[in-house]
């Protein structure tokens, strides 16, 4: 009997619809106007990589020791150094990183011992061409520049 | 390999039942397996399944060893709903040979198999449809073979199409 | 002169997919109709195919762990748990308490976001939309969890071999306990949406039936194998990562269709949600990670470990000759063994059934191609 009302009425139905209803509360939404907004992120996001300077002297922090290019899977990576004979220590090149290939799985960061190369929270690292996702070493230390679009 | 010795009633009823057939029964890291001759393979997992309820026929794949006679080795993940245990039972084999198909004993072969032929060509004795699964049906060659390198697929691909050096 | 003129039937060939919304990606089916109902399938797959296996000969053991999150990507924290104790097997260490009791938490909260969105996109593909709304908005939470933890939200490469990377962020624990409390509420507005919605049942009820012994010779493994009545969850029968620690059921149905498989699958996120809230309140102090070589060179040997993911059972089989690269490295994929089976089980549905078919068995094409 009782089926029987429920399946004249539709009572289960409109229970879900009930649900529904009630959703429409302005609180309940959530959309993110990202464009308008940029929206909060991680502290910890794997985003565009930075290679850090130092903010003393404005000097790399690299000190070329070809561990993050052998920690990444893709290889993509690059590091050109050069012996320096004064202080004997190895000085930084050039730097490439193939963003193209990156899968941003954080292990070039984790193998870096002195911090210099870090993944940002930077998402926004779209390019026209495939060569300008090819970071050099300049684009890595002051970051990606993306247009900024007004009204 | 540092193997220890695979001994209780599963691996003694294997050697009464299968006596010179089965090569050896050995487990590492508590994981038993036993390698049978590429012939009484297709039997001894039949065996395996009626008498001892291994049910259930987790996974099925190949490995290549190139430089061996017996270059294939077929290995079927076994495991059994009542005895909540797994087992591996092993087979090595040269390219030339023909495994019986274990598709009339687990359905689930069916694709195991058709994977293992796309990726190794091992061409299964009695499977109802041994064709490519995952590859194009035109691909050339057997991708998990060992002589394909994909660091210069990778490279010759690169120069042909975009016409600059792979990064790989 | 032929002067037969009576209605001609014939079977017709139909592809369905590779680019169809309710493949969950690049699957296609080829159907032989009669009518409506379908005849016979075959699955053609492979689209997606990008050589897991291969690449994982071609890596070092802590470079390839970002690519099995890549297999599954809707569960890409089960893949990476599943990988790391792989290795963890074979290399013969154990993760730290501590370690083993986040990755539970983790994979429990990968299960429910797994869960989420298979939920909402079958919902869709039986017409039902306002549910694919709702639980992607549940699952962001699941995924802002992830991006604070470990700073990737969907291939997140949680973990690593031997323990976790990442110390747990302050607001962890604040973060999952509100998800926790908010989601109880929501899976009882899903039940009341769904469970005992009429077209959602007409659309389930009976359709794609595989029973135990199916179940069995198929291989089908996961919430499929447990609307078929069998209580077997990795979880319990080998427990890994300290699953034996926490008090949880085995959700199951006897009915072996559809509609069961959603209904455990609801039980799941229920089950998931006790363990998350058991496993809060005793994470243990100590170290995340156990001594493992920075270069790492396994033994000589081989392992399988497998565990329960979302999709059903998830192995891995890791054959080392001593080098830095594995010899072999094999994925048992669940999706890829499940959908198997819907050749058996499309055989004589409708055409609007298949579609409900795949949505229930829930695959992940990354996971079927590799």
């Amino acid at each position: 009997m009782l089926e029987t009302i429920k399946r004249i009425f539709l009572l289960d139905l409109l229970q879900g619809l009930w649900v529904t209803f009630k959703m429409q509360r302005t609180s309940n939404i959530t959309t993110e106007e990202y464009p308008k907004e940029i929206p909060k992120i991680g502290e910890r996001y794997r985003g565009a990589p930075r290679l850090n300077i130092n903010p003393d002297n404005s000097e790399t922090l690299c000190i070329g020791c070809d561990l993050c290019a052998k920690a990444c899977p893709e290889n993509l990576i690059v590091v050109g150094t050069e012996r320096n004979k004064e202080t004997r220590r190895l000085d930084l090149t050039y730097f490439t990183y193939d963003l193209s290939r990156c899968m941003f799985c954080g292990l070039c960061e984790d193998a870096c011992p002195v911090d210099a190369l870090e993944l940002t929270q930077d998402f926004e690292m779209a390019s026209y061409t495939r060569e300008g996702l090819i970071w050099d070493r300049q684009m890595l230390e002051e970051g990606p520049r993306p247009t900024k679009y007004t009204r | 390999m540092a193997t220890e010795a695979w001994e209780d009633s599963l691996s003694g009823h294997l050697h009464s039942k299968f006596a010179q057939a089965i090569l050896k029964t050995e487990s590492f890291r508590g994981q038993p397996f036993a390698e049978t001759t590429p012939s009484e393979f297709h039997n001894v997992v039949v065996f395996l399944r009626d008498d001892h309820a291994f049910d259930y026929l987790c996974d099925l794949t190949a490995l290549d060893y190139p430089k061996d006679e017996a270059r294939f080795e077929l290995v079927a993940i076994l495991y059994s709903f009542t005895h909540n245990r797994r087992v591996r039972i092993k087979t090595r084999f040269p390219e030339s040979f023909h495994p019986q198909s274990l598709s009339d004993v687990y359905l689930a072969a069916n694709w195991l198999e058709r994977e293992i032929f796309d990726m190794f060509g091992i061409h299964f004795a009695g499977h109802p449809n041994l064709k490519r699964i995952l590859m194009p049906d035109d691909w050339q060659g057997f991708p998990l073979r060992k002589e394909v390198n994909i660091l210069d697929m990778d490279q010759s691909w690169v120069q042909n199409n975009l016409g600059i050096e792979s990064g790989q | 002169m032929e002067s037969v003129n009576h209605l001609e039937t014939s079977e017709m060939v139909l592809n369905m997919g590779p680019q169809h919304p309710s493949t969950h990606g690049v699957l296609r089916l080829v159907l032989k109709l009669d009518g409506e109902r379908v005849k016979a399938v075959e699955c053609v797959i492979g689209y997606l195919h990008r050589g897991v296996e291969k690449i994982g000969e071609n890596r070092t053991y802590t470079q390839f762990a970002p690519y099995v999150d890549r297999m599954d990507y809707i569960s890409a924290v089960s893949n990476g748990l599943g990988y790391c104790l792989a290795v963890e097997g074979l290399i013969g260490v154990e993760a730290p308490p501590r370690a083993q009791i986040v990755r539970v938490i983790f994979a429990e909260l990968n299960r429910i976001a797994s869960h989420l969105l298979w939920l909402g996109t079958s919902a869709l593909d039986l017409g039902a939309m306002t549910a694919l709304f709702y639980c992607l908005r549940e699952r962001e939470e699941v995924l802002k969890i992830f991006e604070n933890y470990c700073g990737a939200r969907l291939t997140t490469h949680a973990f690593r071999i031997g323990g976790l990377q990442y110390e747990l962020h302050d607001t962890f624990e604040a973060e999952t306990r509100a998800f926790s409390e908010m989601f109880k509420k929501r899976l009882d507005e899903y039940d009341q949406l769904l469970t005992n919605n009429p077209i959602w049942i007409e659309r389930l009820k009976g359709v794609g039936i595989l029973t135990a012994e199916e179940c069995k010779s198929w291989g089908v493994s996961g919430p499929m194998i447990r609307a078929a009545g069998l209580a077997w969850d990795l979880r319990k029968a080998q427990p890994y990562s300290g699953y034996d620690q926490f008090d949880f059921d085995i959700p199951t149905r006897q009915g072996a269709d559809s509609y069961d498989r959603y209904l455990v699958r609801i039980d799941e996120m229920r089950q998931s949600l006790r363990i998350i809230d058991q496993a809060l309140e005793k994470i243990p102090s100590g170290a995340i990670m156990a001594k493992v070589p920075k270069v790492l060179k396994p033994p000589p040997g081989e392992v399988y470990v497998s565990i329960e993911a979302p999709k059903g059972e998830l192995g891995y089989y890791i054959v080392s000759d001593g080098s830095l690269h594995p010899y072999r490295l094999r994925v048992r994929p669940p999706s890829f063994i499940n959908l198997a089976s819907l050749e058996k089980m499309a055989v004589g549905a409708l055409v609007a059934d298949v579609v409900a078919i795949i949505g229930t068995i829930d695959i992940v094409l990354g996971e079927v191609d590799r």
